[in-house]
């Protein structure tokens, strides 16, 4: 019996799998360079945001793997008398399926919520609740898809809220450029709410929530831009 | 009420005074512009000597501090670094 892995792209599928990758460097590079301020500072808000971005790097990473449908591959030898049949069948892999996406969603739960520790003052009773509430809407998405979205979205809408705050205190570009991405994407979890109506919800809510993470990107280039001119001048 | 510095701010403070004249300048200028003790600036040189961040070299009888250009390097990154913090808040 040969065994082989199979994808199958659907349409619109290479497209969001690209927006995905690209939105998995951006968390990866961020986060990156707050664990090297972390090993310059020893703050420990670094590591959070570290912690953060890289679990929901690695969200999109297990998204990626699911968006494709995955097959396997086998075939088959079977001898009737003289003769020798060679069949192949394809069995869709569920388990993998639902694995990937429990864990897509509970990884970006997860690192929206540390994200959003980083800015607030909680308590450690208040931490197991969230966990909590976190792994059971994680665990009822499968039958209320929403459920995740929503989710997301209250969380997203705290941390804007924070960073709308953060602007008005810092008043500079990078800090509106860094409000704008993070509204970018708290509007995509609006419209992935309602894919299940029309597909084009889909396929805007991808698009503005890459657009989002590019901002979120520029908004880093041009912090990295501004730390090297101001010790120049 | 005023915050008081981190020894990444001092270490900051002090690269950024030597750089701001030229790269080279007099301890006891550093000391002032840096605003530091004397003991405090004594250790933190020795620190930034150990890291090759500054060298301590000799002009006309003088006695100057030179930033090294893994010292710049290192302003660079902590200024980086501190833009970064404030734009995200961290």
């Amino acid at each position: 019996m040969m065994f082989e892995l199979m994808y199958d792209p659907k349409w619109f599928y290479g497209k969001d799998v690209l927006t995905d990758i690209v939105s998995l460097f951006i968390l990866f590079f961020i986060g990156y360079f707050s664990l090297r301020s972390y090993n310059l500072k020893k703050n420990k808000n670094y590591l959070i945001f570290t912690a953060s971005f890289w679990l929901m790097a690695l969200s999109f990473f297990f998204k990626i793997i699911t968006n494709f449908t995955l097959y396997h591959k086998t075939t088959h030898i079977k001898q009737i008398g003289m003769v020798t049949f060679t069949y192949t069948i394809f069995h869709h892999s569920e388990l993998l399926f639902y694995f990937g996406f429990l864990l897509h969603r509970l990884l970006m739960l997860v690192g929206l919520y540390s994200l959003y520790c980083v800015y607030s003052r909680t308590k450690l009773n208040d931490y197991l609740l969230v966990i909590y509430l976190i792994i059971v809407s994680t665990l009822f998405t499968s039958s209320v898809y929403y459920l995740f979205h929503i989710t997301s979205l209250t969380i997203l809408i705290l941390i804007t809220y924070n960073y709308l705050d953060l602007h008005l205190k810092n008043n500079s570009k990078t800090s509106l450029l860094l409000f704008n991405s993070f509204i970018l994407i708290t509007i995509s979890q609006i419209l992935f709410i309602f894919v299940k109506l029309n597909s084009w919800f889909y396929i805007i809510a991808e698009i503005l929530q890459t657009i989002g993470f590019v901002l979120l990107l520029v908004t880093f280039i041009k912090v990295l831009k501004n730390g090297k001119k101001k010790r120049k001048k | 009420m005023v915050r008081k510095r981190e020894r990444s701010d001092i270490i900051l403070d002090m690269l950024v005074s030597i750089q701001d004249k030229g790269g080279k300048i007099k301890p006891t200028h550093l000391m002032y512009k840096a605003n530091l003790a004397h003991q405090q600036m004594k250790s933190y040189l020795e620190d930034l000597i150990d890291k090759d961040f500054v060298r301590e070299i000799k002009d006309k009888g003088y006695k100057y501090i030179i930033i090294t250009d893994h010292g710049l390097k290192f302003v660079e990154k902590i200024s980086q670094m501190k833009e970064f913090e404030r734009t995200f808040g961290l």
